[in-house]
């Protein structure tokens, strides 16, 4: 609507420009002025004549034959004024020019421009998109708004967590090994994290197991020695180099006792009966997965990596719920909520910090800030 | 006037630098220490750096290829595989000494003769 | 909302530019004053419109709101807030845009101050800048129209060309549009006056300011380019003769010919033909310069449009404008009087000469930037037309031209007397000999024409300053006197004073920087030292550095001069990794007016690196000229004798207009 008035007043203006002229009678002779221009003109020469004379720029006689020369021209400048023009006003014309003004102008610059235009269209700069409401957003958006949060704050560890596994989800391995290479550089190792960036390396280089993935794994085995995701890797890399003995006896290790429901299992014992091993005795069945199996089960699986994430979320707001945390956590939860698409538990997670931080300006300025940012309150 | 015009004529038929590529070379031979502009691309694999900031390299339009050599520091773009246009002369050796080495100013820029050389060859898959 | 008012705006300029185009002028034939009387509104309104939808274009970029195409395709969220502001008109359609804000800011100009002008010629000036306005606003809703939009918007813009973010692109292509635009009032002013059949002198003192403030911003736009050119490229060199660089320098000498013969025709109501037709010439070069850059007929290093469509539809308006208005120069043409007659000794005999000389460089010119491509178009032969040409032909024509420079200005009207001329240069040409025997002496006999291009610099120099020395007489009339009179010195004194001044400067530059400079290219280790003119320059050895969105490799080198250091210089070599666009960045250090120029190239597995090490005396002097030259043009403009063109504009007309008593 704004448009509309705001096109309709620019419209005016460029009408009134044509017509307030037109409308307007002329009280003085306008032969005059014309000429006069002319004359001033010449008028002004024959004063530099005379100057550069007294300077002694030219001498006399040049300034003489100036002076008869430009005066010839004043002369004839003077007749032209005298012999005049008449200002021949024809209604016709005056009428034509109006009716031009009033309604060919605003048709014709109207027609073209719902042509060329697209008037319903907003305005759409790179805030708004970034703070529109997280339903809205495609997954590039979110993963975008992450993304700019990170360029500014490349040292945002937690930020890294979150954004890694969305990547792979995304089949960006190369941009996820990145993410937890970072992870692990910003808030110390630990062995999903370490596991993962194997993985994630492994993916990347066409499901070959290299030595930066390699080691990977090493560490996180190193971390935790019982962890499936690792040892399942190492066993096909020792497959992959050709170590077959040392490799059938890493999957029996893998696979014994394990539970046969598991999705990785199938794989593991395809793996080892290709190598020509024979596959050891499995675990009954009865004991449930726990959330290292169920984070080795869901490799190549988006919805349970989703899962993984809002776990890892529903952690941290837990442990912020009950033991506290830093304005900095806070708004890394916020963030992450936002990300998820929860907004109201986004905006529940501010009032809860605003809470938290009472008295601290500092803190709530901080979270103001970061609220403002994922678009939790309106920016003013 | 006149004298202006002799001078446009004069210079226009002695200073101009005609564009070849490396088959017109090969097959209608270019007179010694005549000026020419070689264009086409730079061969993969062929570029030596040596001291004293020489390089050599060869010119190909992939159905001939001809030496160059050069003292000085290779624009920006100057990669194996790409689009330049070179000049200077041929020596006696058959090798091209240059004196100016042009590579492509951006990402979408191949200089026109070296894109029209390629194109009758057949060897060009640009969207131009 | 904005994004569309902004394309709202341009939609109703095009309207209006219709009705300016032709009611005007209607009202011009016609002598209908009420028809004439919409033509300043009109103007006013049409620079507030397109000044809407620059705002409206620029806030899109500010915002990065990469729904509209042009936005998306030239920018980026991450760039540095001065280059999304540039990045406006650092694209085809933006610097049409821009191109067209210029444009009806001039003729707002126009409308603004040119009420003491007669009114016919203002109405027909403003309709005939109605007509070019028209053609180019219809050029960009038809084939770029800056204000398409994208129904989703992309998350990430492409980001421009890295070699254009820079701070000389901020600068440049504003300041060289001003100079070609400008000079599109006085095509409209000899169109005009072609259509109302009365030229005369009075005609040529209301062009002189419109033309002087296009040569100015011409000038410094091309000296900015240059400049931009010498430290961006890494080349070293800073002029190419690239037919860019060419399409900008031409209508720069059809205009300083246009500035020199309008001057005769003001001062003695002769060579009016000729002005008429180089007026129409300047223009029609500034055209056809944007039709060579625009339409990607060239294979150069500038050129940043490529578009077929685009290219026939500027061809279409160069014909349109060229064409029509030469049939308009040869059909009103024979109706002019002839006016004042003259020795060829003289003050307009020396303009002549001038004006012979500058056309013919316009010529050579002209001739070196068309006949490759006319050729290819032909016969389908491919060659290239490179420096060598243009020094053999430009250089041989600009000698005789920068000898005369002197004698110009201390010559008399209508009859001028060489010997008494030369008598009032004698100090200035002592001085070009000395110069030219201190170069000698400096850098011994090998090169001749070198010290002769130093005199020859020198010379014009000295011809400046002995011309206000001779105006002023302060051996003759005392000091004081002296001072005095110093201070009466018209602008227009002042100006050819300095601009010829600035000219010298320019040559001296040159000169010295080609035939002096001392340049050395090698693979440097890190430890090893060169030598050049003096100084000694150590590659100490090179290390990455991380920038805002690039990443270079830092060559540290330090500059000794007898064992002192004088400077630590850091070339770079820069990737741009957004796009992975590799740049050169030159390091330079500035002694006195004379620089030192380092390089690099590619790097070797030992640390050793390719460096070109130039040391260019003077070469300074090349830009500072034409800032000097620039700053001539301001002092021309400032003659208040120029103001009965151009005078406040009076709310009411007083039946004796004030001009008369203005000294």
């Amino acid at each position: 609507m704004i448009l509309w008035i705001l096109i309709a007043a620019m419209t005016a203006a460029a009408a009134l420009s044509i017509l307030v002229p037109l409308a307007h009678t002329r009280a003085e002779e306008p032969a005059e002025d014309v000429q006069t221009a002319d004359e001033a003109v010449y008028r002004q020469q024959l004063e530099e004549v005379e100057r550069d004379l007294d300077r002694g720029l030219i001498d006399p006689a040049a300034a003489e034959a100036a002076r008869t020369e430009i005066a010839r021209r004043l002369l004839a400048a003077h007749e032209r004024g005298q012999n005049g023009r008449k200002s021949a006003e024809s209604k016709s014309s005056l009428r034509t020019a109006q009716v031009i003004a009033v309604a060919v102008l605003p048709m014709f610059a109207l027609g073209l421009y719902l042509f060329l235009g697209a008037p319903g269209m907003p305005d759409q700069p790179l805030s708004a998109r970034m703070t529109a409401p997280a339903e809205d957003q495609s997954v590039d958006v979110l993963v975008a708004r992450v993304e700019k949060h990170l360029a500014e704050n490349p040292e945002d560890g937690q930020g890294w967590v979150v954004v890694a596994p969305v990547y792979m989800q995304l089949g960006k391995p190369e941009q996820a090994a990145q993410a937890y290479a970072n992870a692990i550089r910003l808030l110390g190792r630990r062995d999903d994290w370490e596991a993962n960036l194997g993985e994630a390396l492994t993916v990347a280089n066409d499901g070959i197991v290299n030595v930066a993935a390699r080691e990977a794994f090493e560490r996180a085995i190193a971390l935790e020695p019982e962890a499936i995701k690792p040892r399942f890797f190492l066993a096909l890399a020792l497959g992959q180099e050709g170590k077959t003995e040392a490799a059938i006896a890493a999957w029996q290790d893998l696979l014994e006792g394990a539970d046969p429901r598991e999705a990785w299992v199938a794989s593991a014992v395809s793996s080892l009966e290709r190598l020509g091993g024979t596959v050891p005795e499995m675990g009954d069945g009865l004991r449930g997965p726990d959330q290292e199996q169920m984070a080795a089960a869901s490799q190549m699986m988006p919805e349970d990596r989703q899962q993984m994430i809002e776990g890892m979320v529903a952690g941290l707001d837990a442990r912020l719920k009950s033991d506290g945390g830093s304005a900095d956590e806070w708004a890394q939860l916020m963030r992450a909520q936002v990300v998820l698409g929860n907004e109201d538990a986004a905006r529940e997670a501010f009032e809860l910090a605003q809470a938290a931080f009472e008295g601290d300006e500092e803190a709530l300025a901080s979270i103001n800030d970061a609220a403002r940012e994922f678009g939790i309150i309106k920016s003013n | 006037m006149a004298v202006a015009l002799g001078l446009i004529l004069f210079a226009l038929s002695d200073q101009i630098v005609f564009f070849q590529s490396p088959t017109d070379i090969a097959e209608k031979g270019v007179p010694e220490g005549q000026r020419i502009r070689l264009g086409g691309l730079v061969e993969e694999g062929t570029v030596v750096r040596s001291d004293n900031a020489q390089v050599s390299f060869k010119v190909t339009d992939t159905v001939n290829a001809v030496a160059v050599t050069y003292q000085g520091i290779l624009p920006d773009l100057f990669r194996e595989g790409q689009g330049i246009v070179a000049e200077g002369q041929i020596g006696t050796d058959g090798v091209f000494v240059a004196d100016t080495v042009l590579a492509k100013h951006d990402e979408n820029y191949i200089p026109k003769e070296v894109a029209e050389a390629l194109k009758d060859k057949g060897h060009w898959q640009g969207e131009e | 909302m904005i994004v569309e008012l902004g394309h709202y705006a341009l939609v109703l300029t095009f309207a209006l530019t219709l009705i300016q185009s032709t009611v005007p002028l209607w009202g011009a034939v016609r002598e209908d004053d009420r028809l004439m009387a919409i033509a300043p509104p009109v103007s006013i309104a049409m620079f507030f419109l397109v000044l809407i939808s620059f705002a409206a274009l620029t806030i899109a970029y500010v915002t990065s709101d990469f729904s509209v195409v042009n936005v998306w395709e030239n920018s980026h969220s991450a760039k540095p807030m001065l280059f999304k502001i540039t990045g406006v008109w650092g694209n085809h359609e933006g610097s049409l845009l821009l191109w067209v804000l210029i444009l009806v800011f001039f003729g707002a100009l126009v409308a603004y101050f040119g009420s003491n002008m007669p009114s016919p010629l203002r109405a027909a000036t403003l309709a005939v800048q109605g007509w070019v306005t028209a053609g180019f606003v219809l050029f960009m809703l038809a084939t770029s129209n800056p204000f398409n939009r994208i129904p989703s918007a992309p998350i990430e813009g492409n980001d421009l060309n890295p070699i254009l973010q820079d701070i000389g692109l901020a600068i440049h292509p504003p300041l060289l549009y001003v100079g070609y635009v400008g000079f599109s009032i006085t095509f409209s002013f000899a169109v005009a006056a072609l259509i109302l059949g009365r030229i005369d002198a009075a005609w040529a003192r209301w062009v002189r300011p419109w033309t002087l403030l296009a040569w100015a911003f011409l000038t410094l736009g091309i000296a900015m380019g240059s400049y931009w050119a010498y430290y961006e490229l890494g080349w070293g060199g800073w002029w190419f003769w690239d037919p860019v660089e060419n399409a900008s320098f031409m209508p720069w000498l059809a205009g300083t010919a246009l500035l020199h013969s309008a001057i005769v025709m003001e001062k003695r109501d002769a060579l009016k033909v000729w002005t008429v037709l180089l007026a129409i010439f300047t223009f029609s070069l500034s055209l056809l310069g944007t039709f060579l850059v625009r339409s990607g007929v060239l294979t150069s290093v500038h050129a940043f449009a490529t578009d077929p469509a685009r290219g026939v539809f500027i061809l279409v308006l160069l014909c349109l404008f060229i064409g029509g208005s030469l049939s308009l120069y040869a059909w009103r043409a024979p109706l002019l009087k002839q006016g004042g007659l003259f020795s060829p000794i003289s003050r307009e005999g020396a303009l002549v000469l001038n004006n012979l000389f500058l056309s013919a460089a316009t010529a050579a010119v002209l001739v070196g930037t068309l006949y490759p491509l006319a050729l290819d178009a032909i016969t389908g032969e491919k060659i290239s037309v490179g420096e060598p040409f243009f020094n053999l032909t430009f250089g041989p024509l600009m000698v005789p031209l920068l000898m005369a420079i002197p004698f110009g200005p201390v010559l008399a009207w209508k009859r001028g007397d060489l010997l008494a001329a030369a008598e009032r240069l004698y100090a200035g040409f002592g001085i070009a000999i000395l110069a030219v025997l201190f170069t000698f002496w400096l850098w011994g006999m090998e090169r001749v024409l070198a010290p002769i291009g130093v005199g020859l610099g020198v010379w014009v120099m000295a011809g400046a300053i002995c011309e206000i020395w001779t105006r002023v007489k302060p051996r003759e009339v005392g000091l004081k006197r002296a001072f005095e009179r110093l201070k009466g010195l018209p602008g227009a004194a002042w100006g050819t004073a300095t601009a010829h001044f600035g000219v010298g400067v320019t040559v001296l530059g040159i000169v010295t920087a080609s035939a002096f400079q001392d340049e050395y290219v090698q693979t440097m280790k890190p430890g090893d030292t060169v030598n050049l003119s003096g100084y000694a320059v150590t590659f100490d050895g090179v290390a990455p550095r991380r920038g805002a969105n690039f990443i270079e490799d830092v060559g540290h080198f330090t500059v000794r001069q007898s064992g002192v250091v004088i400077a630590e210089m850091e070339p770079s070599k820069r990737l741009y990794t957004a796009r992975q666009f590799p740049t050169t960045e030159a390091g330079i250090h500035t002694v006195g007016f004379s620089q030192i120029y380092l390089s690099m190239g590619e790097g070797r597995p030992n640390g050793a690196i390719d460096v070109r090490v130039y040391f260019k005396p003077l070469v300074t002097l090349i830009w500072i000229g034409c800032v000097i030259m620039a700053i001539g043009a301001v002092f021309s403009m400032a003659d208040r004798r120029l103001r009965v063109g151009a005078p406040k504009p009076s709310a009411k007309r007083s039946p004796q207009p004030s001009a008369t008593p203005a000294e």
